[in-house]
């Protein structure tokens, strides 16, 4: 009987919006325009094409600060517990040792991706070519 | 804040000798970081390949001196449990992570060759090696939080490993696919673990076969997280349902990474399968969740849609990748047959499943690799492509004949004894139609495999086979090795039957 909530609770949720197209598609006029059919762009009037290439390299950036923001997940809660544990007589080949064995381990990882060059900003010579010509016109 | 403190202290000394083989092969994974990053602009591929080789074998020798020594065995002390239980060596862990090493050896050795003209190899054998180190970790691992860290583990680099070619509009996409059925099966088996833990109240696989008895009203949540468990078992298996992915990736992806992947790979997923499932789901029979009826009907179909797909198929590489399929539902057989409160039947096809993956490893790796050499002579895909080159390649081709017969299970290789003592432990224990079916589709395999055979051997070559004037050193050592090892496992199948099987009783003691 629990799963009577949920089943209705899904009912819900997939015909209010289903309700509010019918009911908007019932009421409003039609009033066929070529503005409606641009792009939105805030009021501006759109310019180029939609197909805009952004730098793959940011990817690489992002990659790499996920590694350490898990780091830190993983750092804090030792963090907490790390005074209390000495202080209790755990040896600090127990408290310390897998914390700097965890961090020796990314530090090789992010030491590798530096000198192979991941996090070394290419120059494309497309872009600063289209720059130039922007900047000419 | 004493709370946190109260399990068991680990002795690291201890922890790292009984983990040696994976630590090992992270250590090899750490150093090939170091050498490249010491030399970035060095190729290097030479250095690179002897060091992971040097550590592929060292974790292998390791993995064998402890199973002849019984580390982690009844005989020994019992199985070593570390980590408050997430962790345990057990014979099941290093008999699979001895494949695991094995294969990773060859593929290694292969890719040598493989690789020659890439840019920087080191990234490949990095990710071979992270791959290999986390299917050790599913081997050893003894909660659901451990199988889910380390599946993931294996699988990432898989999908880098996959895609590795970018340049090659075919091992992007087969990466692409492989990561997105994987990303959702991550979920299903995620999923799962969260319906286990909510139903018994625990990720230990001990802990939770101890609660199973007393769910009560939650059985039904314990059965579909057991579904969704086994989902993602047969997502890393290659079997029924996620089996789609398999012929995609492993078509798509540089041969070396498809032998890993369909050998390896697989065999890691099955570790994984029958520890959870014999160790933590087996009182799950008694409550009237009879997951070895789902396995059953899975393997049936496994073994029916691999073996016939691959019957239809013009090339080779996706023949053999739907014959990986086909086995992949020989060995859930050993998952199939298992049956509330019969140890000693569950244990001895459990075995013999694992001496199968064993004997599978190599036969199937040798294959994959024999196609990865013709790859690298620029030789077309399709059977009518590989016709002649017996000619040519005389000591390979032997070998790849000896791989083929073996797949198929003809009584002179190691594949006919490790499928015939499957299929004897399946009837033993009352699954006379999983190994009819098993018989069947074996007789049909011989009908593809022989295809490859006979254009090798018995039909004139249809183009230029002119260019093949090389022997790639690695590549031909690699396939030459692996059929050695297949002809040789005939007479040497006693001892790995034996150790599988005693690994296998010791879960169902």
């Amino acid at each position: 009987m629990s799963w009577l909530a949920i089943g209705a609770l899904a009912l819900v949720g997939i015909a209010i919006p289903l309700a509010m197209i019918v009911v908007s598609a019932l009421l409003r006029p039609a009033v066929p325009e070529s503005g409606k059919k641009t792009t939105y762009e805030s009021g501006e009037i759109p310019t180029g094409s939609g197909r805009v290439q952004l730098n793959i390299q940011y990817y690489m950036v992002a990659l790499l600060f996920v590694v350490f923001d898990i780091e830190t997940v993983m750092v804090f809660p030792w963090a907490v517990m790390y005074r209390s544990a000495l202080e209790a007589g755990v040896p600090l080949s127990q408290a310390l040792l897998p914390l700097l064995a965890f961090i020796g381990i990314l530090v090789v990882g992010l030491v590798w991706a530096w000198r192979v060059g991941a996090v070394q900003w290419t120059r494309s010579i497309r872009a600063a070519t289209q720059k130039t010509e922007r900047q000419n016109t | 804040m004493s709370l946190l403190l109260q399990g068991t202290a680990t002795d690291w000394v201890f922890s790292v000798r009984a983990l040696l083989p994976v630590v090992l092969l992270a250590l090899t994974g750490l150093v090939v970081f170091g050498i490249n990053s010491l030399r970035p602009d060095g190729r290097d591929n030479k250095l690179l390949a002897l060091t992971s080789i040097a550590g592929t074998l060292s974790a292998l020798g390791v993995a064998i001196w402890y199973l002849l020594a019984g580390t982690g065995q009844p005989t020994h002390g019992g199985a070593i449990s570390l980590f408050s239980g997430a962790i345990i060596v057990d014979g099941l862990g290093l008999f699979f992570t001895a494949i695991f090493t094995s294969v990773a050896t060859l593929v290694i050795a292969a890719s040598y060759d493989y690789f020659e003209t890439d840019a920087n190899p080191a990234s490949f054998y990095s990710l071979l090696l992270l791959a290999t180190t986390a299917m050790g970790l599913m081997a050893v691992s003894n909660s659901l939080a451990t199988v889910f860290v380390s599946l993931e583990m294996a699988s990432l680099p898989s999908y880098a490993l996959v895609a590795y070619l970018k340049d090659n509009r075919g091992s992007v996409e087969a990466g692409l696919k492989y990561f997105l059925i994987g990303a959702v099966s991550s979920a299903v088996l995620a999923f799962g673990i969260s319906l286990v833990y909510a139903a018994t109240g625990s990720l230990l696989l001990p802990d939770i076969a101890a609660q199973i008895g007393s769910v009560g009203d939650l059985n039904g949540v314990l059965g579909v997280g057991i579904v969704m468990v086994a989902g993602g078992v047969a997502f890393k298996t290659a079997s029924v349902p996620f089996h789609f992915w398999a012929p995609e990736a492993y078509e798509g992806a540089p041969a070396p990474v498809s032998a890993f992947l369909s050998s390896a790979s697989k065999a890691a997923g099955f570790a994984v399968g029958f520890r959870v499932f014999a160790t933590a789901f087996q009182p799950a029979l008694d409550i009237g969740i009879d997951w070895g009826l789902l396995f059953g009907i899975l393997a049936v179909v496994t073994m029916v849609l691999g073996n016939f797909a691959a019957a239809t198929q013009t090339e080779v590489k996706r023949m053999l990748a739907y014959s990986s399929i086909g086995h992949a539902g020989y060995a859930l057989i050993g998952l199939a047959a298992i049956t509330a409160g019969a140890s000693a039947t569950n244990a001895t096809v459990m075995g013999a499943a694992m001496a199968h993956l064993f004997v599978y490893g190599f036969m199937n790796t040798g294959a994959f690799l024999f196609i990865a050499m013709v790859e690298r002579w620029g030789v077309g895909r399709t059977f009518e492509d590989y016709a002649g080159l017996a000619e040519r390649a005389p000591m390979a081709s032997l070998a790849m004949a000896v791989f083929m017969f073996s797949l198929a299970g003809l009584p002179l290789f190691g594949g006919f004894l490790s499928k015939y003592v499957l299929f004897l432990g399946a009837i033993n224990a009352g699954f006379w139609w999983l190994a009819a079916v098993g018989a069947v589709t074996s007789a049909l395999s011989l009908f593809y495999y022989s295809r490859v055979v006979k254009a090798l051997w018995l039909e004139d070559a249809t183009t230029d086979l002119d260019a093949i004037g090389d022997a790639p050193t690695g590549l031909y050592a690699a396939v030459i090795v692996a059929g050695v090892v297949t002809v040789l496992l005939l007479p040497g199948f006693g001892p790995v039957i034996e150790t599988a099987e005693a690994a296998a009783a010791a879960l169902f003691a």
